[in-house]
């Protein structure tokens, strides 16, 4: 059992790019932390560090209050599941689990027992004698599972483990590494940029752009009350909806073409944005008790709920509703669309940042 | 081809057999000459089925040696060939993988200038060095040893550049793996690249088990005493005696026992040989 502390941590590689620009992160024992972030914000960097595959520029690092900047990646008692498994293809799937316990000194029996134990957890059973080439992608990755957990390490890494399966498949491990992760109380990391993966798995999220987090939280808590305009647009699907507003006389923000005023300002906001989401939004009879007017351009009926596209009037961004059930919606309509008035969010466009706002 | 018409199919077969012949014909005859002793061949028709001399010839041949070209006996020869093939073909592996795996793995000063240092041996073999290697090894008292044979022909960019080539295919997250689970470069290497280069590994034994075998100049050069002398160098000798004809049986017979040993290293390796070429486990 162990905890992560993250203070400070910059990476600049050899030839001067800066990949990660200072990350404070505290994991707790046994908390699954995901990182998440669109590609090449530099996940996968801030992993490797805690790894130590790669070095760390500045800052320090401690896995259970021990700093471990220059301890050797196989001497941090971590252990990392690679998106694409990086299985030993000469090792069978035995000796592929057994190889990292061989290396530390564990005796041939209890190598057994181990083994065995956690090929009944992950129904590997059967295969310990088949080579990685003979496996299933799922197969792999359960193999690469497997190898995580017989060591029963401090630390679970996971870089995108799941990206390499099919959808059905990728739905099916992400329960299973949650139950995992649960059941053995390992402390985790977890990088992903999937952000439905994201929110299940994570105890704490943290989402990162440009080698910065943005925003480090409980996935509720930063679905709830994005800090800014690009987690609240990167967690949520489909993304939220950004409607631009005006300010009137007084520091009163509307949309444009309408008269409700949602929320007033001291002026000190660029340039105001009304974020809200496609699930906080529903039709309504008539135009008068709408807040938009949405000229339908495209509708996803997808079983349950029912997603329509459109745009309205003064906004320049395609505007997405999600609908519960099914609906006889037609392209062309007009739709009125009013918004759920708890779920406003308010963001200044100039910095991107949440907006100081009365409602 | 996937198609099905006889007329073809009997040509590619023509031509086969056609091949076949020309490679196996003179083997043949060569087989059928070391079978025959002196007087059947004064008719100077080379006959074409085998005669009754096969133990005597090669009995006289690999023990005893052909007098008349005081050459040693051929298993002597035959000895010597072994171990400098194996020499040279186990030397150049060892070396050339060992420092393939220094160019790709390690990060030192001067890197890619020891690599192309390397590459440039690629452009000097032997022959073309023969005089200032000779005067090393003269130089260093080497002449007339296994190590004058083969340590000059071990040094060796080809393999080199074959290993690098296929250090650099194999995935960098299985260091990274090999790393985490406790693995440092020494048993990184021969834990899991070895083991990954075995098909290589054999591909270029048996390449350069018949290149050492095949060295006819250098041991020619470095070897004075009989007992150094090399069964390539010993059929030439033979054929080469002066004032008297070659007695062709006993060339015969020493070639085929010369072509032997690599044969059977092709025949053996085969399998993994051209898996090595053609295919590469990862
Ligand atoms: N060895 C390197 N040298 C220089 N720059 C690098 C190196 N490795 C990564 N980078 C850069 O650092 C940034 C972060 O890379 P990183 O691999 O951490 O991204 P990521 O968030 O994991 O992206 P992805 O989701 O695509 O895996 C990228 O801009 C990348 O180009
Ligand atoms: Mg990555």
């Amino acid at each position: 059992m162990a905890t992560i502390k993250i203070d400070g941590l910059k990476k600049r590689y050899a030839n001067g790019f800066e990949a990660i620009h200072g990350i404070d992160l505290d994991v707790a024992d046994g908390e699954l932390v995901v990182i998440v972030g669109p590609s090449g914000c530099g996940k996968s960097t801030l992993l490797r560090m805690v790894a130590g595959l790669e070095t760390i520029t500045e800052g320090t690092l401690s896995i259970d209050g021990t700093v471990v900047n220059d301890h050797e990646p196989g001497q941090r008692d971590i252990a990392m599941v690679f998106q694409n498994y990086a299985l030993y293809p000469h090792m069978s799937v035995f000796n592929n689990m057994a190889y990292g316990l061989r290396n530390r000194g564990v005796g041939r029996e209890e190598i057994k027992r181990k083994v065995a134990d956690v090929a009944a957890i992950l129904e590997l059973g059967d295969l310990l004698d088949r080579k990685p080439a003979q496996l299933s992608g799922g197969q792999r990755q359960r193999v690469a599972m497997g190898r995580a957990i017989v060591r029963d390490p401090k630390v679970f890494l996971f870089d995108e483990p799941l990206s390499n399966l099919d959808a059905k498949l990728r739905v099916q491990m992400r329960i299973e590494i949650k139950r995992l992760q649960r059941r053995l109380g390992t402390t985790s990391l977890y990088v992903t940029h999937d952000q439905v993966e994201a929110m299940t798995l994570a105890d704490r999220l943290v989402v990162m752009n440009a080698g910065r987090p943005e925003q480090i939280g409980t996935p509720m808590d930063i679905y709830t009350n994005p800090a800014s305009m690009f987690v609240a647009g990167f967690i949520g699907s489909p993304a939220m909806n950004f409607l631009a507003l005006e300010r009137m006389e007084g520091g009163r923000l509307r949309l444009p073409g309408s008269e409700a005023m949602l929320a007033e300002d001291d002026g000190s906001n660029g340039a105001p944005v009304l974020g809200i989401r496609p699930e906080h939004m529903r039709t309504v009879g008539t135009a008068a008790d709408a807040d938009i007017v949405l000229s339908v351009d495209a509708i996803e009926p997808l079983g349950a709920d029912t997603l329509v596209y459109g745009r309205a009037l003064g906004q320049e961004g395609e505007i997405v509703l999600r609908l519960g059930g099914s609906h006889s919606i037609g392209e062309g309509d007009n739709l009125p669309v009013a918004f759920d008035r708890n779920h406003l969010h308010f963001f200044d466009r100039a910095n991107g940042r949440r907006a100081d706002v009365r409602t | 081809m996937v198609e099905n018409r006889p007329f073809l199919t009997l040509l590619s077969h023509l031509i086969m057999i056609a091949g076949v012949a020309i490679v196996a014909l003179p083997v043949w005859i060569a087989f059928v000459i070391s079978t025959m002793d002196a007087t059947d061949l004064l008719g100077g028709v080379a006959p074409l089925w085998p005669g009754d001399q096969f133990l005597e010839n090669y009995a006289t041949i690999l023990f005893q040696g052909e007098q008349a070209s005081s050459a040693p006996p051929v298993l002597l020869m035959m000895t010597n060939s072994l171990i400098m093939a194996l020499g040279i073909a186990i030397g150049k592996i060892v070396i050339s993988i060992i420092s393939a795996y220094a160019i790709v793995y390690f990060r030192f000063p001067f890197r890619m200038f020891f690599f192309w240092m390397i590459f440039m041996t690629l452009m000097l073999p032997v022959e073309v060095r023969i005089m200032p290697t000779f005067k090393v090894i003269a130089d260093l008292n080497m002449l007339n040893s296994y190590a004058g044979l083969t340590i000059p022909l071990i040094a060796s960019a080809t393999a080199t550049f074959l290993f690098r080539q296929f250090f650099l295919t194999v995935p960098e997250e299985l260091l990274e793996a090999a790393r985490i689970d406790g693995a440092g470069p020494v048993k990184f290497f021969i834990d899991i690249l070895l083991p990954l280069s075995r098909t290589n590994i054999a591909a270029l034994f048996v390449i350069l088990f018949i290149y050492g075998w095949n060295q006819y100049l250098w041991p020619l050069i470095v070897t004075t005493e009989d007992s150094y002398y090399t069964v390539v160098m010993g059929v030439q000798r033979m054929v080469a005696v002066p004032d008297a004809d070659p007695i062709w049986h006993y060339v015969m017979t020493t070639a085929l026992l010369g072509m032997l040993p690599p044969a059977l290293v092709v025949l053996f390796m085969q399998k993994l040989f051209v898996k090595g070429l053609v295919e590469q486990e990862k």
